[in-house]
């Protein structure tokens, strides 16, 4: 029992780690055109933004055990197989990227437009503002960002293994739910409370060293 | 170095800037002075493309702020550099770091612009705090660092948006002092932006009032002020009450004459008496001007108008309801 719940907490963190590096970076890049095509950005473009908007409060608005579900095909053509933490990490992909596209977004617009346009001022092109004052201003709240995002995505993955998604959710469901070991689903649900602590005690650890 | 003619900008509907003309040469210290909201703010980011424009014509150093490309933009602005109200300096970063930003933006290699920011550090006195957070500092240090970083480029021009609103009044003067000392010594043109008219007496030699975005006053400092007219007295406010009885009279001294014991003078070859309402000196520069309020009974009123008049003196007879 205990190796298989070792294996599965290793399940867990592979996929939240590797889920959140993936949705990290679409979701960056996303919040980065977002900024620059929303009606204060660099460059303002209605059509672009408001398109995005859109994607992203849709890929919000699916509930996760749907969207799972639904892009069962896409998942095997990219990960070969639909089941298995491997597979996981697709859809727990696609659903995080929205979220932090959005949170993101949030991040980048509250750096201070005063130094945006300080920056302007003294000749700095569009691409030095965003890379070295919007991205660097907002650090601190980006990172603080992180640890929400790997949370939420521990919380989902959890989910994930209702439909042999693997990890501690998996775990949980199979022997503590199916087939009545108490202690299994307490060890598994005690492991992902402290996954949680660790997760935001790092961000705040980081959050002040930066701030 | 700058030349507007017939500048207009609109807000949608809204006109911010109606035919606006103007110019500033260098070496001057130019004076925009208006209330919140008159548009010399708008007006301050036509000149370096901060903000566009629809109507008439801005050329900065010969060139048309309109017509030029992103690039022609950037070098524009390198040749111009700009401090604002709230400082906007990265406060996470350490002084040394901000003020190197404007530096590295323009790929100054590491070395010579590590000079130039001691250099700067130097001038603006902050030398001991290169290392120092900039958000530990205190509002007249961060306006010292915005300096800093506006000259860090060598600019021929100074922007000064509301420079030392923020700022309690010592440390607005320090400010001050320090933009007259770079206006004289490195040759800096200076546009002010402010509606606080304490600065405008102290640093600029030519101003402009705007309201609701037209100009309604313009000149150089010291006649302005020495005889304000309707537009620019709506902007200073004097404290004193006025005797409702008897006649106010604001004298207003030149330099030439701010020595002379004028006062006791008229008292005495007009044998009258008259009393004190207030008044100060002010410093206009290098210059010091002197401000009364004296009141007359009504019936002297003629005789003493008649011996200021001889005496080459400025006044203003009050209208005792204002």
């Amino acid at each position: 029992m205990q190796n298989e719940l070792l294996f599965a907490l290793w399940e867990t963190l592979y996929m939240v780690a590797l889920s959140t590096l993936f949705s990290g970076v679409f979701g960056f890049a996303l919040s980065i055109v977002m900024i620059i095509t929303g009606t204060n950005g660099l460059r303002p473009n209605k059509p672009v933004y408001a398109l995005l908007n859109v994607i992203v409060n849709l890929g919000r608005s699916f509930p996760f055990i749907i969207l799972m579900i639904a892009i069962i095909p896409l998942t095997r053509m990219i990960a070969g197989t639909s089941i298995g933490s491997t597979a996981s990490i697709v859809p727990l992909t696609i659903a995080a990227t929205p979220f932090v596209a959005r949170i993101m977004e949030g991040s980048l617009l509250e750096v201070d437009r005063g130094v945006i346009e300080a920056a302007r001022s003294f000749g700095a092109s569009d691409w030095q503002i965003i890379s070295r004052v919007m991205i660097k201003e907002a650090m601190p709240s980006i990172v603080l960002n992180c640890a929400v995002v790997a949370i939420n995505l521990l919380g989902y993955s959890a989910m994930a293994g209702a439909v042999g998604g693997g990890g501690l959710g998996d775990l949980a469901i199979k022997y503590g739910y199916n087939r009545f070991q108490t202690d299994v689903m307490i060890y598994s649900v005690a492991i992902l409370i402290v996954i949680v602590q660790i997760i935001q005690s790092i961000g705040n650890y980081v959050y002040e060293k930066i701030k | 170095m700058i030349q507007i003619e017939h500048l207009g900008k609109y807000f949608g509907e809204h006109k911010v800037l109606d035919d606006i003309s103007l110019s500033v040469k260098q070496g001057d210290v130019f004076g925009i002075v208006g209330h919140s909201g008159a548009g010399k703010s708008t007006l301050l980011r036509c000149l370096n493309g901060l903000e566009g424009y629809d109507e008439g014509s801005v050329r900065v150093m010969g060139q048309e702020v309109h017509g030029l490309s992103t690039q022609g933009l950037k070098e524009l602005r390198r040749e111009m550099g700009m401090i604002f109200q709230n400082f906007n300096l990265m406060n996470r970063k350490n002084v040394y770091e901000n003020v190197m930003f404007s530096l590295e933006v323009w790929g100054v290699p590491k070395k010579e612009a590590a000079a130039r920011v001691d250099e700067l550090l130097e001038l603006v006195g902050l030398s001991e705090k290169k290392y120092e957070k900039v958000r530990n500092l205190s509002g007249g240090q961060k306006q010292r660092i915005g300096i800093a970083r506006a000259l860090a480029l060598k600019p021929k021009l100074l922007l000064c948006d509301e420079a030392t609103s923020a700022l309690d009044p010592k440390t607005t003067i320090s400010i001050l002092e320090l933009l007259m000392d770079i206006n004289k010594k490195l040759g800096v043109t200076i546009i002010v932006v402010t509606h606080q008219m304490e600065v405008v007496k102290m640093i600029c030699n030519r101003v402009i009032v705007v309201d609701s975005g037209r100009i309604v006053a313009s000149g150089e400092t010291d006649k302005l002020f020495l005889a304000p007219g309707k537009e620019l007295k709506k902007l200073i406010t004097d404290d004193y009450a006025i005797i409702p009885s008897g006649t106010n009279i604001r004298l207003m001294f030149p330099r030439e004459i701010a020595n002379d014991s004028i006062i006791t003078g008229m008292a005495r070859e007009l044998d009258i008496d008259f009393s004190v309402v207030g008044g100060r000196i002010e410093r206009y520069r290098d210059d010091v001007m002197g401000f009364l309020i004296i009141n007359v009974p009504d019936s002297e009123v003629e005789r003493v108008l008649e011996w200021l008049k001889n005496k080459g003196m400025f006044w203003e007879v009050m209208d005792n309801a204002e």
